[in-house]
């Protein structure tokens, strides 16, 4: 099998690459405009959150990790439904894509 | 030997699509580029040992999670941006600021630790993820996450659902 190579991938790895994709997607959040594009960036967040989740649970020998990543997924499916609904709402009210111009709660 | 190969070809690729869903200005473009990442992910997760969640990876996010994003965006089109120069575009450094600074912390943090077995070769793993562990692991221990979700799912139709009859109302009960 893969995992048991005589010459393995050390956990540093996994975790380095890992938060280099939540920083690409904490970037991702910050910069874009287009609330579609904005849920995408969440996307990359919430797997690089997975990725270290996963890894954690190969190099402590236990299953708890990949249960947690389970669980993220399903929140990423309420969370992706619930603000593909919000954006289509918004889009049916003939306002721009464009999360600068959503204002009207700004105090 | 291989497993090192695989990992750096599958990083690569994760790395690439990711700064291409941040950077393509189509809608359409950058969720085809998500998909790359999700796969790239799903091979990840198959050198660690977790090949159950690798295949709800493809199934779950790559299949249903993209492609509702793919219908929305083929719903309504394909819009361009508003004009830059307008608010969001003066804080964009403060943005760039902030995940440099994290950047750098997190470099010193992964140079810094000593957490045991971090830099070795992992140890050899028993059954972790296979769907029977997963399983046991559900019904033992995590019950009451697992409900959790599940009631979570229900809330979340609910309000897609409340969402959508009120924007319907809106336009004149089309």
């Amino acid at each position: 099998m893969i995992g048991e190579a005589v010459n393995g991938v050390p956990l540093i790895l996994y975790i380095g690459l890992s938060g280099a994709l939540f920083l690409l997607g904490l970037l991702g959040v910050m910069i874009r405009r287009n609330p579609l594009l904005l849920l995408l960036a969440v996307e990359l967040l919430l797997n690089s959150a997975n990725l270290s989740l996963v890894a954690f649970s190969r190099y402590w020998n236990v299953t708890d990790g990949q249960i947690f990543a389970l669980v993220v997924m399903v929140v990423a499916a309420t969370e992706v439904v619930i603000g593909l609904g919000l954006v289509v709402a918004v889009f049916r009210q003939r306002l721009a894509l464009d999360v600068d111009q959503m204002s009207t709660l700004k105090g | 030997m291989g497993e090192q190969i695989v990992f750096g070809f599958a990083a690569a690729a994760a790395l690439v699509s990711a700064v291409m869903v941040i950077t393509l200005k189509g809608p359409f473009r950058a969720t085809v580029a998500l998909i790359g990442t999700l796969l790239s992910l799903a091979v990840l997760f198959v050198l660690l040992l977790a090949p159950f969640v690798a295949a709800i990876q493809v199934i779950v996010y790559a299949g249903a999670i993209v492609v509702l994003f793919l219908f929305v965006i083929a719903y309504l089109g394909e819009r361009p941006v508003a004009e830059v120069g307008d608010r969001l575009g003066r804080y964009a450094v403060f943005a760039w600021l902030a995940v440099i600074g994290l950047a750098v912390q997190g470099v010193v943090v992964l140079a810094t630790t000593d957490l045991p077995g971090f830099r070795d070769d992992p140890v050899q793993a028993g059954d972790i993820g296979s769907p029977e562990a997963i399983g046991r692991s559900f019904i033992d221990r995590y019950i009451v996450p697992f409900e959790a979700t599940s009631l979570a799912l229900l809330v979340a139709a609910i309000g897609a659902v409340l969402l959508a009859k009120r924007a319907v109302r809106s336009e004149g009960g089309r």
